[in-house]
């Protein structure tokens, strides 16, 4: 069997960000592997360390991507196919793409995370099950693959959760507790270097632009207060005077 | 034209399905079209007569195959609707789910897909979108050419009014083998006792500063007393101590309220990712380096353990 | 243009990872172990399962056969985050050193693959109650009756000892002989007559253990002897010339956090309505000690690729760097504090753990005053 992640490049959520010119410069910023891509990565090295098998990496992304599939390769994936594009992209477009390669990987199960924290979007992995005309679990919590055709899995809902039963091939997005990914080990980073990453450029699979345009981002600062007051020595006076400024000033309460 | 799904707790509209019906109302202006609504479910008749109220057209999916959601069957009602409508904008509310099953119909329709809208300007051409990314803090505006698929974000829109009364058309969807292939097996309730946390004015979060899940007990008395939510960090969450659904943060849920009270959170930036939009921000911990107090109104340093009963006491002299 | 200032691949990924175990995994419980004076063995246990335990052990014994650059990465990022627990796999290749350097494939095989099956460690026995820095006034005898050495003395301010799977210990068999008298004796935790006192009390580093170790009638056989009688000093003196260039790896992590936390405080704080990074008395802290802490840095990497190239500069660069680093990172410390006022005097915030700490780095592995022996010893011999 064939199990696939799908993984961005994404800046530290520690990281600060910089604005250029109505712009996000991320040159400065520490990049790291997604982290709900790395549920899904964790996953696929599971179910491949159970069921034997492949576990596979595909990545959509500028070149530095490149560091983002060393990661999950030295924690334990396979190899790696990697759609390289330069500039600004939107998951229905990125979906596209990796569709092509999926198509032709064939894998059993695909996994990506259930949000990516640049562009805060839920869609990559739906968007990549209707561009193949699969089916998608959304935040999946719990992940039990029966055999090569199917598979159940627990996810949530806007409000609470469901069980599902799925014929595979299939794509499921991750959500936290769905299990406790590993950090790459340092065999794991000498192996990964000899591992293939297949590079494939966007253009070749019809990707020329980007359907969503991005017109213009901002740092959004939002000022605070910042009456901090000191409850060390008496904790009641700082708190009666904490309610009285809910109260009065801010009138929230 | 343009569509509106708007969907609902079995009995009426969900406040995200008016929000929804403003936003395509905003779109109808620009494209000088009418707006034509969908409903889905199960036994929804009540919907259907309270929905229509605020659409020119409402589709009607009403069939035994709908009572449980999965995002290809959703896809494929709003498919059908969308097609019927000959719809340039398909809008939805941008609720978990309904952010899933967008993702397929923006796929289906060859369309731009705009998602969690904070405000939009359509024009006759494209709608340009203010939504927030990286993690909640950078403002983006986005463009879209027609076609479009927009999830509207919750609290962000105001709710619609009605205004009259629509035509209803019962839709038939054809599902397919793709729709088959995912079977419901079990639906899981999330226990509820008090407002729900995102759509609560006053959230009172506990963090690991806490020290125990015994200690949320005082939490929940200062929530009680403002009428408001329970949150919990990652960590407590982790630990065991508060259920999932009270979770607030990247993997968790966003809140926006009027008022969000931390307590011996620390405010790692994936929790600050769920509530640093709320209007007027308060945290309590003992380390007065921990980053939370950078998101802060107002704020003490101090052991919550000794803050937060004397907080109780004073909102409760206050009340009296 | 041999000349190349850029890590490897490898190395960068290497970095990278060490430095997301440090941020993630060691740093949250610093203080924690700090308080309780205990040893972080889980952190340990992690640290073997990604592969930063022992790293120096060759392939053919089952590690990963790194050099000292590697080490000093790692070493930086460990630092970082608590150089009292840097100091447990640290002190563990100082004990493995002596084993490479002077091991038979035999003893490599025996003593060097358990370490890379399991989280375990090693230890280095040099330093005695009555003599530190003149460590060829050893009094712990090592007396050869027939096929075995029977071990009697005392050793002290032993790091890792009673958590070591064995410790390479340095005595004499002829004191007369003063270092030529010297046998390094390979002694596992479980031999009888061999027991542990733990020191209690230390300033800083109270993450890692160490100990007096009391040998008593310890007969140890000639298997476990490295190299031949009489090498044990030179092989003492070749391990501390490599071993304390982590030393120094491990101050420049001390820096580096002084500096960010220094750094972060002062773009806060305000006083007289602006942050205190505005004002030239802070700034040129802050400015000393990124000098301090570049070139530290710059020349601990340069004295391990020496080191690993087998050039031997290395013995007076090792010097220069531990001595060095460790100076600068005990000055960056102190400025921390000063920069951060009254809250640099409380352990709400980190900084005073940092002085604390990194004030070993001047002592242990051979004190500063032995390493500007050593540069002295080489500016006497080589320089005209």
């Amino acid at each position: 069997m064939k199990f696939v992640a799908i993984i961005r490049q994404v800046p530290d959520g520690e990281a600060k960000l910089r604005e250029e010119g109505g712009r996000i410069d991320l040159s400065g910023a520490t990049m790291i592997l997604d982290q709900m891509d790395e549920y899904a990565v964790e996953e696929i090295i599971q179910l491949k360390e159970k069921h034997g098998g492949e576990a596979v990496i595909v990545a959509f992304g500028p070149e530095r991507t490149k560091e983002a599939i060393r990661t999950a390769l030295a924690m334990g994936a396979d190899r790696a196919v990697f759609v390289k594009y330069e500039g600004d992209a939107d998951p229905i477009t990125e979906a596209k793409a990796l569709a092509q390669v999926l198509k032709e990987e064939a894998p059993t199960v695909v996994f990506t995370g259930g949000q990516q924290a640049d562009w805060d979007s839920y869609a990559l992995g739906p968007a990549v099950a209707e561009a193949l005309g699969w089916p998608s679990v959304a935040w999946t919590t719990a992940f039990e693959l029966a055999d090569e055709t199917q598979a159940t899995a627990q996810h949530d809902l806007d409000e609470g959760a469901q069980r599902v039963q799925v014929k595979l091939p299939a794509v499921f997005t991750t959500q936290q507790g769905l299990n406790e990914p590993r950090y790459p080990t340092l065999p794991g980073i000498m192996k990964a270097k000899k591992k293939e990453i297949k590079e494939i450029p966007a253009e070749e699979l019809g990707i020329t632009g980007t359907r969503v345009e991005i017109l213009s981002q901002a740092i959004v600062k939002i000022e605070r207060k910042q009456k901090i007051l000191d409850g060390t020595k008496e904790p009641e006076k700082a708190a009666e005077e904490l309610v009285r400024l809910l109260h009065e000033e801010a009138k929230v309460i | 034209m343009v569509l509106v799904f708007i969907d609902h707790d079995g009995t009426k509209p969900k406040k995200g399905g008016l929000e929804a019906v403003t936003r395509a109302r905003e779109i109808a202006g620009a494209l000088n079209s009418p707006v034509f609504g969908l409903v889905v479910g199960h036994g929804i008749d009540g919907v259907a007569a309270e929905a229509r109220k605020y659409v020119d057209t409402l589709y009607v999916v009403d069939n035994p195959a709908f009572a449980e959601y999965t995002p290809e069957k959703w896809t494929a009602a709003a498919h059908a609707a969308a097609q019927k409508a000959g719809a340039k904008a398909v809008v939805a509310p941008a609720s978990r789910t309904g952010r899933t099953w967008t993702a397929r119909l923006a796929v289906r329709l060859d369309a731009g897909l705009l998602e969690d809208v904070l405000e939009i300007e359509p024009s006759a051409e494209a709608v340009v979108a203010k939504r927030y990314t990286f993690l909640n803090r950078v403002l983006e505006t986005q463009r879209a050419a027609y076609p479009v698929v927009v999830t509207s974000k919750p609290n962000a829109a105001p709710l619609a009014e009605p205004k009259g009364d629509g035509q209803v058309e019962a839709l038939a969807v054809s599902l397919g083998e793709l729709e088959a292939r995912v079977e419901v097996l079990e639906k899981i309730q999330e226990e509820k006792k008090r407002v729900s946390l995102t759509e609560a004015n006053v959230v009172v979060t506990g963090g690991r500063g806490m020290g125990s899940p015994e200690a949320f007990k005082l939490v929940e008395e200062l929530a009680d007393l403002l009428g408001g939510a329970v949150g919990a960090t990652r960590a407590v969450v982790d630990a065991g101590w508060r259920p999932y659904a009270e979770q607030v943060g990247q993997t968790g849920k966003t809140v926006q309220p009027a008022l969000y009270i931390a307590l011996g959170v620390s405010g790692a930036v994936q929790h600050q990712a769920g509530m640093n939009k709320s209007k007027v921000v308060v945290a309590v911990n003992k380390d007065p380096d921990a980053p939370i107090f950078k998101e802060t109104d107002y704020g003490i340093v101090g052991d919550v353990h000794q803050v937060l009963p004397a907080m109780i006491e004073a909102v409760k002299k206050l009340k009296d | 243009m041999a000349l190349d200032f850029n890590l490897t691949e490898e190395q960068e990924e290497l970095r990278k990872l060490a430095r997301r175990f440090a941020r993630e995994q060691v740093a949250p419980l610093a203080k924690e172990y700090d308080e309780k004076e205990e040893v972080p063995w889980p952190l340990v246990e992690k640290l073997f399962e990604i592969g930063l335990l022992n790293v120096s052990i060759p392939e053919e014994n089952g590690g990963l056969g790194l050099g000292l650059v590697e080490e000093v990465i790692i070493g930086e990022e460990l630092g970082w985050a608590d150089m009292g627990f840097f100091t447990i796999p640290m002190a563990s290749e100082l004990g493995i050193t002596p084993v490479l350097l002077a091991g038979n494939a035999e003893q490599k095989e025996r003593f060097l693959r358990p370490l890379t099956e399991r989280p375990a460690l090693a230890a280095f026995a040099l330093s005695e109650p009555g003599n530190g820095s003149d460590a060829a006034a050893l009094k712990t005898r090592a007396e050869r009756v027939g096929d075995h050495y029977v071990l009697n003395g005392t050793k002290m301010w032993i790091s890792n000892a009673a958590e070591a799977d064995w410790t390479v210990v340095f005595a004499t068999f002829n004191p007369e002989l003063r270092h030529k008298g010297v046998v390094a004796l390979v002694v596992e935790r479980e031999r009888e007559g061999v027991s542990f006192n733990k020191i209690h009390g230390k300033m800083g580093q109270r993450a890692a253990p160490t100990y007096e170790v009391v040998l008593e009638d310890v007969r140890v056989p000639v298997e476990n002897r490295l190299g031949e009688e009489g090498e044990g000093f030179k092989i003492a003196m070749l391990t501390l010339d490599k071993t304390r260039i982590p030393v120094a790896a491990g101050s420049v992590g001390v820096a580096r956090r002084a500096l960010e936390e220094a750094a972060k405080y002062a773009k806060e704080r305000e006083a007289f309505g602006r942050p205190i990074i505005d004002f030239q008395a802070i700034q040129f802290k802050l400015a000393d000690m990124m000098i301090g802490l570049e070139t530290a840095r710059m020349y601990t990497l340069y004295a391990a690729w020496l080191a690993d190239r087998g050039d031997p500069r290395h013995i007076y660069a090792s010097a220069i760097a531990k001595a060095y680093a460790s100076e600068i990172a005990f000055d960056a410390a102190n400025e921390a504090i000063q920069i951060h006022g009254g809250y640099g005097y409380v352990n709400d915030f980190p900084v005073e753990k940092l002085l604390r700490d990194v004030k070993l780095n001047q002592i242990y592995e051979g004190t500063n005053e032995i390493q500007r022996v050593i540069v002295a010893r080489h500016i006497k011999k080589n320089i005209p």
